[in-house]
């Protein structure tokens, strides 16, 4: 082992001396990370120590400061969804997606109250939604599918993570939420009516890292994406330890994250390669969503999906 | 009959194989084998009841049988068991050693109101032992653990103190107690520093021991929300329970359901300490540990082939060959090269040692190398005796320019080695003592950066031309400071050079001798050189004239040089001056022919000259007289008047007889006061005598001699040649002198002609 540590030293040594690209010494890559099940495998991986110093989380709260901080330049790369891609991309900053770390199969839901039977009832009433976020994305799937019009419904625009105090208030009817929100509700009596699992392959949360991170900290990148297979690898083979240490985070039982698992597939290195390669399934449904986003004012301009995604820092196998 | 018989024997099958079915049924035993992780009765006692319950569920009896590992494992082996539960890690080797396949269920396991299909395992230490906080702590640590095949009494824990760096199984002594309650004593009695058990256990053995948690330390604890027990490791999934492959299906079916259909609040449950039974659980994570850990059945090492490494390793392995390529591409260089270089060397070597010249290598002021001829040059036998020494070894203690050897040496090294070339004379001493004369060239043959000096010393040995210089030198000065004057000509006779002796003698300036012809006899003139050309040399004396036209006499030699193709190139001529030699050779001819008084002709040449006289007279017929005379009364003027005035006498008398004979007659004094005479072409006697008749009156006149006049006469006797009988001189002047002596004895102061004595 120690020879294999020195073999690699002397190489990368041997390597920047003869000038070849390397990692540049630009500091860690800083990547933005909050509460999602979908990016518990960052986590995992981090609480394993199994990130190198490449790579520095910076564990927020909500996907609006990651994005905020990706703008600001304080981060080099956030876990998003594909929606929230396309609007950093459409306000001037390149992102790229690196890797997909889940797709909604029912993560993402309509919580309503029991008065509400179906999504037609849904008129008039007053649903918390995060406009800015992937339940205002949701919201648009589920007013489509529902077949009313955007002025159907009064929005109350909340982050998810204040939808359950707005709930418990009486303030909303309906609310577009995830996990956990999505149990609290329940738990506070609220109804599952629609979830992601009726809009498959929708809901795409990925890792994505701004163009010049991709660039310039092309070994950090590589190293995230490696470090996100890797906890991905030790949640789906260590079921048992991983559902204790993501309820520990999470603040929820065991059982509950069992449940919040069963709402997401996890794509593994393979699919990820499908998902990733040029006019592939993100690429695709990043140019729909950004055409509905630009219909519905959510985005000012085009921000064009050209490259939007980059399979080349998958690595050929999780170690 | 043949066909009723076979009838009745298939009824008979049929019915016994009924029975036999029946009774397979009826006294149906199955045997479940639960692993012995705490004491024998403390499990025997727990799982009682949950084989009452699947008896009483399946219709089946089934029997309890608690084993240790490998008690269980042999029961299997020999088929005595037919359902076992068991941790997963030796579920894992069972399942390698039997090719098992399905697990029927997963423990859940119970504690208080939750429940968890988890294990993990716990790390623990006395509470109180301040020494022992973290797992780095561990590694001079005694460990107490139940065995190597407890998933969470000691595989949990090997891997995560490998993670945190630690491997236990080489640095630390591990007690394996078999039990986790040993284990806990151990720990507690002070036996061992560390524990190593599964979850559950410490919170089982609290029930009885309440105070256990604050007498124990659990290290490494993880804050996992929703588990009911302490842990040290993360997770894996509880105890599979397995149905050996032997067992009917449809028993192993109403087992199962039996399992499944146990809720936490039956009492069964509660009896057993479980929440239920759940789905069989995934079991890589544990496969997954045991393959890290490679501990059985993963404990050999895999099969790798080259196309897994070469997979897995594939930048290591194109990495590497290209270094590998790189290195034996550069060794191959660096081996030409150095081939190149020895053999540059070798050349090198091979060139000054057989370089003909003598040529040495100095190193640090020393012979370091050095070539056959420089040996021979200093007569030595071998290098050995030159190598590791300096020149000044083989000097003379100066140098011809006045230098000392050592110092001279010393210096040229010091400009030699700041990159000059020196190039000088110097003189060897050889090992017999003889010099030799070298031409030495020094020069550098490292470069200004090299920290040793390498110097090329070439000899050459000039000892042959200094010594031709040194006769050079020699013939120039003889040429330069020879009396006598030197002339070179070219091969027709004019003068290429001449030294100063030549310039002395003719008396030309330089400019006039060079490109002129030397001086040359007047008869014979150039033709002296083709003389000299013809047989190599010439000589001779001549007359010639001084530039300011003085005469000289020159003695001269002219030798042909003779050029490369033996034909003549030069002429080197050597002559003196010989004019005083030619004047002194006259005087003493005249001193030995003539009266010195008088400056007549002496008795000698008298002779000579009558000799010559006598034989014209003999050729021409004519006749000649000898006439001798004598001066009479002479002695007594000389005694009377001294020698001098004698001497005057004679000599005015002397005179005037000469002036009476004509030129081609001579006069000779013969003795002190005696003359002779040769008077040739006489044709008559008459006139003789009055030659004679005149003579005598010539002499008898007076002369003035010393304030004196005196007088004196003479005697005159003559003969006439030819006469009858052949005579020579000496004969005609005695018959003259006997002739005089009559005339003295006739009375003096007359002349008488010889007569033959009659007789």
């Amino acid at each position: 082992m120690q020879r294999r540590e020195f073999l690699g030293l002397s190489i990368a040594a041997g390597l920047s001396a003869a000038g070849l690209p390397g990692c540049s010494d630009s500091g860690p890559l800083r990547f933005g990370i909050h509460p999602w099940v979908g990016y518990e495998p960052l986590y995992l991986a981090d609480d394993f120590n199994w990130l190198p110093p490449t790579v520095g989380l910076k564990p927020g709260t909500s996907a609006k400061e990651s994005m905020e901080g990706l703008l600001s330049g304080a981060l080099d790369g956030a876990a998003l969804t594909l929606d929230e891609v396309i609007r950093v991309r459409s306000r001037g900053l390149e992102l790229v997606v690196v890797a997909v770390a889940d797709v909604s199969a029912g993560a993402d839901v309509l919580m309503v109250k029991p008065s509400i039977p179906e999504l037609s009832a849904l008129k008039g009433q007053r649903i918390a939604v995060e406009l800015e976020g992937v339940s205002g994305i949701m919201l648009m799937e589920i007013l489509e599918v529902a077949g009313l019009g955007q002025n159907d419904v009064v929005k109350v625009d909340l982050p998810v993570s204040r939808h359950a105090e707005a709930w418990a208030r009486g303030e909303v009817d309906a609310s577009v939420c995830y996990e956990p929100t999505a149990s609290v509700i329940e738990n506070a009596g609220g109804v599952r009516l629609f979830d992601s699992s009726d809009i498959p392959e929708t809901i795409f949360d990925v890792l994505a890292v701004t163009r010049e991170a991709a660039d310039r900290n092309a070994r950090a990148v590589r190293d995230l994406v490696i470090g996100h297979f890797t906890g991905l690898q030790h949640l789906v083979r260590s079921m048992h330890d991983s559902v204790y240490r993501i309820a520990t985070r999470q603040r929820i039982s065991p059982d509950e994250v069992r449940a919040a698992l069963a709402n997401v597939m996890l794509p593994d290195l393979a699919a990820n390669q499908r998902y990733l390669s040029a006019a592939g399934p993100i690429e695709a449904m990043a140019k729909s969503l950004s055409r509905l986003m630009l219909s519905e004012g959510m985005i000012d301009q085009n921000p064009g999906i050209q490259s939007l995604s980059d399979p080349s820092f998958l690595p050929a196998r999780v170690p | 009959m043949n066909g009723r018989r076979f009838a009745i024997s298939l009824c008979l099958l049929v019915v016994t194989e009924l029975l036999a079915i029946a009774a397979a049924n009826a006294d149906e035993t199955l045997t479940l084998g639960v692993f012995a992780y705490r004491p024998d009765h403390v499990l025997q006692e727990r799982y009682q009841p949950l084989t009452d319950y699947l008896s009483r569920e399946t219709g089946i009896t089934i029997r309890l049988e608690v084993l240790n590992q490998e008690n269980m494992s042999r029961a299997i082996a020999a088929n005595r068991l037919d359902i076992f539960l068991t941790n997963p890690s030796h579920f894992l080797l069972i399942r390698s050693e039997r090719s098992l396949t399905g697990v029927l269920a997963t423990l859940v396991r119970r504690s208080g109101e939750s429940s968890t299909a988890s294990l993990g395992g716990v790390v623990f230490t006395r509470a109180g032992r301040d020494d022992i906080e973290h797992l780095a702590d561990l590694h001079d640590k005694t460990i107490a653990s139940p065995g190597v095949h407890f998933l969470g009494g000691y595989q949990t824990q090997v891997l995560e103190l490998l993670d945190a760096g630690i491997d236990i199984r080489r640095v630390n002594l591990i007690r394996f107690l078999g039990t986790h309650d040993r284990v806990v004593r151990s720990v507690l009695s002070g036996d061992a520093d560390v524990g190593f058990i599964r979850t559950s256990i410490l919170e089982q053995l609290a029930q009885a021991d309440p105070d256990l948690f604050t007498r124990v330390k659990v290290l490494n604890r993880q804050r996992l929300s929703g588990f009911p027990y302490v842990v040290s490791t993360r997770l894996y999934p509880e105890w599979p329970l397995v149905a050996l492959p032997h067992v009917n299906e449809r028993v192993v079916r109403r087992i199962a359901s039996a399992l499944f259909a146990i809720e936490p609040e039956d009492d069964v449950a509660m009896a057993v300490g479980i929440a239920g039974f759940s789905p069989p659980a995934d079991y890589q994570a544990v496969e997954h540990l045991a393959r890290t850990l490679r501990v059985p059945p993963y404990d050999q090492v895999p099969q790798l082939t080259w196309v897994d490494a070469l997979h897995q390793y594939r930048l290591w392995v194109f990495t590497i060959l290209v270094l590998v390529m790189l290195l034996f591409t550069s060794s191959l260089w660096l081996a030409r090269s150095k081939r190149q270089l020895a053999a540059e060397q070798r050349r090198l070597r091979q060139l000054i040692r057989g370089w003909p010249q003598p040529a040495l290598i100095i190193q640090d002021g020393r012979f370091s190398d050095t070539n056959r001829a420089s040996v021979d040059l200093l007569r030595y036998r071998s290098s050995e005796s030159l190598i590791g020494k300096d020149l000044s070894v083989f000097s003379p203690e100066y140098q011809p320019d006045g230098q000392f050897s050592r110092h001279k040496l010393t210096h040229m090294l010091t400009r030699v080695s700041s990159g000059q070339v020196e190039q000088c004379e110097w003189v060897l001493n050889r090992s017999d003592s003889t010099e030799v004369w070298v031409e030495l060239t020094m020069a550098p043959v490292h470069t200004q950066d090299e920290r040793e000096a390498f110097i090329l010393c070439s000899l050459y040995d000039i000892t042959r031309r200094k010594r031709a210089e040194q006769r050079q030198r020699l013939a120039a000065s003889v040429f330069e400071y020879a009396r006598e004057a030197i002339f070179i000509t070219d091969n027709h006779g004019m003068v290429i050079d001449v030294n100063d002796a030549y310039l002395a003698i003719t008396g030309r300036p330089r400019n006039q001798a060079i490109g002129r012809l030397p001086p040359l006899p007047v008869d014979e003139g150039s033709g002296i050189f083709a003389s000299a050309r013809a047989q190599g040399f010439w000589s001779g004396e001549f007359a010639s004239r001084r530039y300011d036209g003085m005469s000289i006499t020159l003695s001269v030699t002219v030798s042909s040089v003779l050029g490369e193709h033996s034909d003549v190139s030069h002429f080197v001529g050597i002559f003196s001056d010989i004019s005083r030699l030619k004047e002194q050779e006259r005087k003493l001819r005249i001193m030995a022919h003539y009266d010195s008084l008088t400056g007549m002709p002496n008795r000698v040449l008298f002779a000579d000259r009558l000799h010559q006289a006598m034989a014209l007279a003999r050729r021409q017929n004519g006749q000649l007289a000898v006439v001798y005379i004598d001066l009479d009364k002479f002695k007594p003027v000389n005694d009377a008047f001294g020698h001098d005035a004698g001497d005057q006498l004679l000599v005015a008398i002397a005179a005037r007889m000469r002036s009476e004979l004509r030129e081609e007659d001579t006069l000779a004094r013969i003795g002190g006061d005696e003359f002779a005479a040769i008077v040739t072409n006489i044709q008559e006697e008459s006139a003789l005598e009055s030659l004679l008749g005149r003579m005598l009156a010539r002499v008898a006149e007076p002369v003035w001699v010393a304030d004196h006049s005196l007088e004196v006469s003479a005697s005159i006797g003559y003969t006439l040649f030819p006469q009858p009988e052949d005579l020579d001189g000496d004969q005609l002047l005695r018959q003259a002198d006997q002739a005089m002596y009559q005339a003295k004895h006739r009375g003096r102061n007359r002349y008488v002609r010889f007569s033959a004595p009659t007789g």
